[in-house]
């Protein structure tokens, strides 16, 4: 009940609500990401069996953030149900050279899945704070997203978990691209 | 040019990453604030490594590892009761430096003599230090304490105790319905007379792990724990008192037998083992030694196999996993004190080679299973407990016996358990069945839109008939949640307290336990779930994605709601007993009738449903087939409650039987495929009476 008021607020108000799915290789950093968003706290590394969700508003915009396990064996535990999303963010380790070649095939077969061919894009390149970390236009170079995305909206941000770094700004990118349905 | 560039920092990096192998340890330190300063008084990190080292070789020294020989392994096989493992001994040297219990009380245990009767008004440590002085009488024993402390090889490190200064009397209010235990006023423990930063020791528990977690503060844990722990001491009594019933030695901390399976010992285990004798008892009740008994030099050989990997230079694309794991075990219960980083010399503790070992070990021997995320947590939580070689055949028997196919690359294990629980969830929680899967009354339509929208999904089978089993083969969403509860068998997912009573009862009574549990926990969660049920009709999901559009927002939210409450509900059940005594020791709770012929029952159930509506997936049954002895396929044959010492060849025959009684399974199953047939259906509220009928005219006759 009182759900539902503040909705009606909400929507008066101009609040909005989207559902995120967060992927990346295991080990990138999205619970991370995702706890340091909704907690402002750093959470011990630690390897995500199934997922995590959590909502986190930010100007007006409720984010309902889906943090998916990396593990590559563990994906179809999930892959059947993609929630009805508008932004898929995609973390990347920027520190992780060797792997990232299997980050972005892994990038391209998940935005290639029908579900999602209407969502917005975001890539963090994250753990910029590590010294040998890849720039985010060196990411988005290698990712090679404007050659390959013609409807899709797509963004490469750098980020630091540990900071917070980069993750607002990701989001309110989010909140721009995808608003006024 | 922009790619030139990339190039370049990626080679440029790469070589740097072949000089060393991958090792993500370093990045976790600074990243984790979760020790500060805590090796600074080197308390904890009086690791004595000649000893170790002694114990659980790190197998530089291949020339005097013969394989098949047991000369380095000795002090782990031989009976002696000195059992030892990193944690063991790091405990032990921790001991001496961290004073533990200065209080001794076994002048009233000879009075005690059943379960049932009163406690003492004594605080017997948890760690048991002071089972050798039973005519000492409170106070005197200090120093005998110390003494002894330094004999027992088998407490987990870190048993140190909440520091609290004074002996104040309070007055616990435990209620307990089921035995007539009566809890009278406790003695605060005394503080241990430590030399250790008592705030240091303050911040982790008694098996390292830190108190706090994101949704417990270290005050509720402390509150919590100064009743828990006299709770365990009066355990520990009870079973003191047992063992000598017995005439099991309880005076030795390294226990090696228990006392035959018994209704007794049942609720003896569910009250909760004594911590220092879990690794023990574990292993005893889960009849590891038997497997280790037939496959002596199967572990040593797996080492000398990793030692010669580790030699080869394209190790890691002949064995992928090992890269896997690599990422995984700095990330594995970085949150405890022994998986920690020695932050000031950059070493790699014990704990974490061990897992090494034993997940690489692993991956070897099971190369079905190989590695999959969780099994760190598995395997973490045994090498807590007991040793290396133990830890890596209790791994074994949990992936195969008790977790069937879990594992398994094609995680049909876990789908399958899955569709068990939400069988079991619609059989015995029909209220939050009605709020986690669509109900056959309300959205009707809705299904039947979803199926002529998705026409092309199961073409064959979209009779009335299946429909009903249809969340067995399209599990509703919530599993997403509960499939990590199998997973890591509650590790992360509840806290550890609660986590290792659940893991007692695994071990004694078999995997049906982890279905208990699990209901036990959606029932607890009941009220929070149903609160928002208002919202209703959450109860829409496709598991195609294609309710994008037409979904309304509000179950969109409620599913949001259903999520965060499962996902984070068990995280903030602290005390063990309010699942123990609210659910699993209630007799009027249903599904506690639930036993392990039940649960295989269902699981046969549950594969043939998938078999036949998943002609796509791996038709190779995963569930209950694996590489080890066939006498474990059939976990209810192990865990009979009739086993005592005869176990071995009495189980051999009822797997037999046991396997035959799934041959006429298979043969019911063409009759069955409406519904599964609980033998006890209490709420009958899903239940088609008819088939109910015939189920039991067929078992009937079969019996």
């Amino acid at each position: 009940m009182g759900n539902s008021i503040s909705k009606t607020l909400g929507k008066l108000f101009g609040s909005r609500e989207m559902k995120i799915l967060m992927l990346g290789l295991d080990n990138a950093g999205k619970t991370t990401i995702l706890y340091k968003l909704k907690l402002n706290k750093i959470k011990t590394s630690t390897p995500t069996v199934g997922f995590n969700v959590e909502t986190v508003s930010y100007k007006n915009v409720k984010f309902n953030m889906w943090d998916v396990g990396g593990q590559e064996r563990l994906r179809p535990l999930w892959r059947h149900y993609f929630p009805a999303t508008t932004a898929l963010i995609f973390v990347i380790d920027s520190s992780d050279t060797e792997r990232l070649n299997e980050a972005k095939e892994e990038l391209y077969s998940i935005i290639s899945e029908k579900e999602m061919e209407n969502v917005v894009l975001l890539v963090w390149a994250n753990k910029q704070d590590l010294k040998n970390a890849m720039k985010p236009q060196e990411v988005s170079d290698f990712l090679q997203l404007s050659d390959n995305l013609k409807n899709q909206l797509w963004c490469v941000i750098g980020s630091n978990a540990l900071s917070g770094q980069g993750l607002l700004e990701g989001l309110s990118w989010i909140s721009n691209n995808t608003s006024k349905k | 040019m922009q790619k030139e560039q990339s190039r370049v920092s990626y080679g440029g990096n790469k070589n740097g990453g072949l000089e060393k192998p991958p090792n993500f340890g370093p990045r976790n330190i600074p990243r984790s604030p979760s020790v500060p300063s805590l090796y600074a008084e080197k308390s904890f990190n009086t690791l004595n490594m000649s000893d170790q080292m002694l114990n659980r070789p790190m197998y530089e020294d291949q020339t005097k590892l013969i394989p098949g020989s047991k000369t380095r392994l000795e002090p782990d096989f031989n009976p002696s009761p000195i059992q030892r493992s990193p944690s063991t001994i790091g405990g032990n040297s921790n001991l001496s430096v961290i004073d533990m219990y200065g209080d001794d009380t076994e002048s009233q245990m000879a009075s005690d003599e059943s379960d049932d009767s009163q406690p003492t008004d004594s605080n017997t440590p948890t760690n048991g230090i002071s089972n050798n002085n039973n005519n000492n009488n409170n106070n005197s024993c200090v120093e005998n304490n110390k003494v002894n402390m330094l004999d027992d090889k088998n407490i987990p490190k870190l048993m140190h105790r909440l520091s609290l200064s004074d002996n104040n009397k309070y007055k616990t209010t435990h209620d307990n319905d089921d035995d007539d235990e009566e809890y009278q006023t406790q003695p605060i423990p005394k503080s241990p007379r430590v030399n250790i930063s008592s705030k240091d020791a303050e911040n982790f528990d008694r098996y390292g792990f830190k108190k706090q977690t994101s949704y417990i503060t270290e005050q509720e844990y402390d509150i919590w724990w100064r009743e828990y722990y006299s709770y365990c001491n009066r355990r520990k009594n009870k079973w003191i008192q047992l063992m000598e019933k017995y005439d099991l030695s309880a005076n030795d901390e390294s226990i090696r037998r228990f006392p035959p399976k018994s209704e007794k010992l049942k609720r003896y285990v569910r009250k909760g083992i004594p911590a220092e004798w879990r690794g023990n008892a574990w292993w005893y009740f889960a009849n590891g030694q038997q497997l280790l008994d037939e496959n002596p030099s199967t572990y040593p050989q797996l080492l000398l196999k990793i030692d010669h990997i580790n030699t080869l230079p394209d190790k890691e694309t002949r064995y992928p996993d090992l890269e896997i794991i690599e990422r995984d075990l700095n990330r594995t219960f970085p949150d405890n004190i022994h998986f920690q980083k020695e932050s000031y010399q950059n070493t790699e503790p014990e704990m974490i080679k061990s897992l090494r070992r034993v997940l690489v070990a692993f991956s070897l021997y099971n190369t079905k299973i190989g590695y999959c995320q969780s099994m760190n947590f598995l395997a973490g939580l045994l090498l807590l407990f007991l040793d290396e070689e133990k830890s890596f055949w209790m791994l074994v028997l949990l992936t195969s016996k008790y977790l069937p196919g879990v594992h398994n690359v094609n995680l049909e294990g876990v789908n399958i358990d899955q569709g068990v629980l939400m069988l079991c969830v619609q059989e015995y929680l029909p209220e939050i069945w009605e709020y986690v899967v669509p109900s056959q009354k309300s959205t009707n339509n809705k299904s039947n839109l979803n199926k002529l929208m998705n026409s092309g999904f199961n073409p064959n089978h979209t009779n009335n008939k299946d429909s009903k089993n249809e969340f067995l083969f399209k599990l509703p969403p919530v599993t997403l949640c509960t499939a990590s509860w199998f997973m890591s068998c509650f590790v992360g997912v509840l806290p550890i307290e609660v986590t290792l009573r659940i893991w007692d009862c695994l071990f004694y009574e078999g995997s049906h336990f982890l279905f208990k549990v699990s209901l036990g926990i959606l029932k607890l969660s009941e009220g929070e779930l149903l609160k928002g049920k208002h919202h209703n009709s959450l109860t829409h999901y496709s598991l195609n994605g294609n309710q994008n559009k037409n979904k309304p927002n509000n179950a969109e939210e409620n599913e949001i709601e259903l999520f965060q409450i499962v996902q984070s509900f068990p995280k903030k059940l602290l005390n063990p007993n309010d699942i123990f005594e609210k659910i699993i020791f209630k007799k009027r709770i249903t599904f506690n009738n639930l036993d392990q012929d039940e649960i295989d029952r269902c699981r046969k159930y549950v594969t043939d449903q998938r078999q036949k509506h998943l002609p796509l997936t791996d038709n190779k049954k995963s569930s209950s087939h694996t590489n080890i002895n066939d006498n474990l396929n059939s976990e209810g044959s192990l865990l009979s409650e009739t086993g005592d010492t005869g176990f071995k060849a009495l189980n051999i025959q009822k797997a037999r039987t046991m396997k035959q009684n799934h041959k006429s399974d298979e043969q019911l199953s063409e009759t069955q495929s409406e519904g599964y047939g609980f033998k006890r259906s209490i709420t009958s509220v899903n239940w088609n009476s008819g088939l109910k009928e015939r189920v039991r005219q067929i078992r009937g006759k079969k019996d």
